[in-house]
């Protein structure tokens, strides 16, 4: 359609905008801004695309024949993969409508100008909405396929109801959002969002850990679904509750239902709220201006002694320390990693006295929260350095700078796992001492990866810092898993830990070869 | 075009300078500066001038110890800067144009950190965070966090941090660029005084008006080369300028060879 087909400010217009924009967004998101990356991320999303297809042709096909008749059995792990899924979904909505009102951008053009904002805002929910549904598919679409290939196009309803639940999540995102909003003020809302989105995101997935240690003393969660005291409380096979379950099997009018209940979800707030949206994005933009005036030095000042330190080192050590205490969104974001202790936590104390079996299994779940909380801290203090220019011109060689932040960080994950540690020493001293290993080496590994591939960028970007290199990415996650493993075979007493020892002494090998010069 | 004959006084040594870099050069796709030479006098106010991507910045960034050059040297005050970096910052201060400071520090703090940074003693430090923040008027806001601050009070709490351990020489890239009429007279008015104190500045300005009301020597950088450098006098004169009121603007745009002088 050519640009005068479209009457200027008419909801189609606004669309195309709308959607040229979230397209550009999409692809900086993917390749950091380099042109020339456009080629290589298409490349690595086929990879992905075909990896995704092997791990789902491995988890799922064998439930391929799985059909309507199967029972509640089969019912409850559909719904339980389901809600697990919506919960992502419901995050990822609530982080992108809280975007919608607090990424300023262009809402000062907008609201400067004629168009109704009500409109442009109404649009952007729908955006919303879309690419919750995208980024949905994308992760469900294997697992469908391989269902499809292997048990028929029944298993394309699976589609359907992804994108009912996209619309579901958007809705609530916006409920959830004006809510906030209504309760807590503009100022407020932005973190409290925040730090909602970052919670219902991994809260069904903890939850599910907790009451299953609780009732059946396992952290799997496909023991829970199909335990005994589950499905002593599940409901009858004829209840609307699996009626997303009934439809992901194949059945038309659970699909049916299922999407229009989706779409009312998702239309009803946007109509009762449109007319507020733009009141909230006139709070918010103030709510900004507003920002600072009466916040002092807190606690923070006084707990960390104002910074009268007696050396440079630990000066920087301090400040970044304050700077991350003092930021909840980046406090949030970078120690969210840490809910997913809270299973653990309680499986250890749960099993205290008993076998050292709850002990191995702890093993490789902290080592690798160790990798990947340090990977986090330390591009904050590394790459996400709010005064590069500051630091260089002072008194203070790089060597000393970087050892300084990589203490900061290797000191704080030494204070977040401690508890754990000294808990399991009460146990076996022996596992202790590798989890502490396993820890240590998990986190000066991911640490050392972001110090060899650091690059200058603000700290609000802490979410997109996967997007400026790949490889360090890739090679934190690499290092952390092969330290897991590591971790667990050697607390399982055995000298086959050797084996992801080497896999992560060569990965750490191979990022420091390439790291950029 | 105005080829700039060195000073002999200011070129044979460079013992009595407060910076002195030779055959300074940096090249990005283009050398960005291209064999630079340049003589700052002690306790000297020097402007900096030249067109956008002339090098100043590149320059300014080589001498504040921020970027490495690919050849020739630099010495503050005798010092040979990229031999020994960190005792030639520990008495250089750099201020950016875009104020880079910690939003959730109070400025107190941040004038803690950066005085801890150079190693002032902290009772020390904090006398002097104080008197600074009065003098820039902002002593009013010295316990609240910098997140909230205009462009104006970030500029200020910056120079602040360049000034609270007593730099002998202060390295200035546009710091007047986006700030109010009050706190550009303020900001002047700090540096004027730091050089009255002895203190000597270098900075980089697009606002003519204030290199000539301020420096007390001018330089003009093009392509990476210094291509003229003098009191206003001498660079009219360089510029072949007979007329005594010549604006510096008009000098600087011969001198750049952008425009002819207007009448």
């Amino acid at each position: 359609m050519s640009d005068t087909a479209l009457h200027p400010r008419s909801l189609l217009w606004l669309a195309r905008q709308e959607g040229r924009l979230s397209w550009r967004d999409l692809v900086w998101l993917m390749t950091a801004g380099y042109r020339w990356r456009g080629r290589s991320v298409a490349i690595w999303l086929l990879i992905v695309a075909v990896v995704m297809h092997v791990i789902a042709w491995g988890m799922v096909r064998r439930y391929a024949d799985v059909s309507l008749g199967a029972g509640v059995e089969s019912f409850m792990a559909i719904s339980g993969s389901i809600g697990l899924a919506f919960f992502l979904m419901l995050s990822q909505a609530l982080e992108q409508v809280t975007r919608l009102f607090y990424g300023r951008g262009d809402l000062d053009l907008l609201k400067s100008s004629p168009t109704s904002l009500r409109r442009v805002l109404g649009l952007r929910v729908l955006s919303v909405a879309t690419s919750t549904c995208a980024m949905t598919l994308f992760v469900a679409g294997p697992f469908i396929n391989v269902l499809t290939f292997e048990g028929g196009p029944r298993w394309l309803c699976g589609y359907g109801v992804a994108i009912a639940a996209g619309l579901a999540a958007s809705g609530i995102a916006l409920v959830l959002t004006s809510a906030l909003f209504d309760l807590m003020g503009a100022r407020r809302t932005r973190l409290a969002a925040q730090i909602v989105a970052a919670v219902i995101g991994s809260a069904f997935i903890i939850a599910i850990q907790v009451v299953a240690i609780v009732s059946i003393g396992t952290m799997s969660q496909s023991a829970f679904f199909h335990s005994e005291s589950v499905m002593a409380h599940a409901p009858d096979l004829d209840s609307p509750l699996w009626l997303p379950a009934r439809a992901i099997l194949g059945d038309p009018v659970p699909l049916l239902i299922v999407l229009v209940i989706g779409a009312a979800m998702f239309a009803v707030p946007v109509l009762l709220l449109a007319g507020r949206l733009g009141d909230y994005a006139m709070a918010a933009a103030s709510a900004d201006l507003a920002l600072g005036r009466s916040s002092g030095a807190g606690f923070t000042g006084l707990f960390l002694g104002r910074f009268r330190a007696r050396s440079g080192a630990q000066l920087l050590r301090r400040k970044e320390w304050v700077l991350l205490l003092r930021d909840p969104w980046l406090a949030s974001q970078s120690l969210m990693q840490l809910l997913y202790l809270i299973p653990p936590a309680i499986f250890l104390w749960r099993s205290y006295g008993e076998s050292q079996g709850a002990l191995i299994v702890l093993a490789p779940v902290l080592t690798m929260a160790a990798g990947q909380l340090g990977g986090g801290l330390a591009w904050l203090a590394v790459s996400g350095e709010d005064a590069p220019d500051l630091i260089a011109s002072a008194p203070i060689t790089e060597r000393r700078m970087i050892l300084a932040k990589v203490q900061s960080v290797l000191l704080a994950i030494l204070l977040v796992f401690a508890p754990f540690l000294i808990a399991m020493a009460g146990r076996s001293l022996e596992i202790a001492g590798i989890v502490a290993v396993g820890i240590a080496l998990a986190a000066t590994s991911s640490t050392l990866i972001q110090v060899w591939f650091r690059s200058q960028a603000k700290r609000r970007y802490f979410r997109r810092r996967q997007t400026s290199s790949r490889i360090a990415t890739f090679a934190e996650a690499f290092s952390s898993v092969a330290w897991a493993g590591s971790a667990a075979i050697a607390a399982g007493g055995s000298w086959v830990a050797i084996g992801p020892t080497v896999i992560a002494l060569l990965v750490l090998a191979g990022a420091w070869l390439i790291r950029p010069k | 075009m105005i080829v700039r004959e060195m000073d002999s006084s200011l070129g044979g040594s460079d013992t009595g300078s407060a910076l002195a870099v030779r055959g300074l050069r940096k090249v990005f796709q283009r050398p960005a500066v291209d064999g630079l030479d340049l003589t700052i006098r002690r306790g000297e106010f020097y402007a900096l001038l030249g067109p956008n991507g002339a090098g100043k910045t590149t320059t300014l960034r080589m001498v504040a110890g921020l970027m490495k050059p690919d050849a020739g040297s630099v010495s503050i005050f005798g010092i040979d800067a990229l031999a020994r970096p960190n005792a030639a910052k520990q008495i250089t201060a750099w201020v950016s144009d875009e104020p880079m400071i910690y939003d959730k520090l109070t400025p107190l703090e941040y004038l803690a950190f950066v005085a801890g940074l150079w190693g002032i003693d902290p009772k020390l430090a904090e006398t002097n965070a104080r008197d600074l923040l009065r003098w820039l008027e902002l002593a009013p806001n010295a316990d609240e966090r910098c997140e909230g601050f205009s462009k104006g009070m970030r500029q200020k709490v910056a120079l602040a941090g360049a000034l609270v351990h007593d730099p002998r020489l202060i390295i200035l890239d546009e710091p007047l660029t986006g700030l109010d009429a009050r706190a550009a007279r303020l900001v002047k008015d700090v540096l004027l005084e730091k050089v009255r104190q002895g203190c000597t500045v270098i900075m980089t300005t697009h606002i003519l008006e204030v290199a000539e009301r301020m420096a007390e020597r001018i330089g003009v950088i093009s392509r990476g080369k210094l291509i003229a450098e003098g009191t206003l006098d001498e660079l009219r004169s360089q510029a072949g300028s007979q007329v005594g009121d010549t604006s510096l603007e008009d000098v600087f745009l011969t001198l750049v060879g952008g425009e002819e002088p207007l009448p």
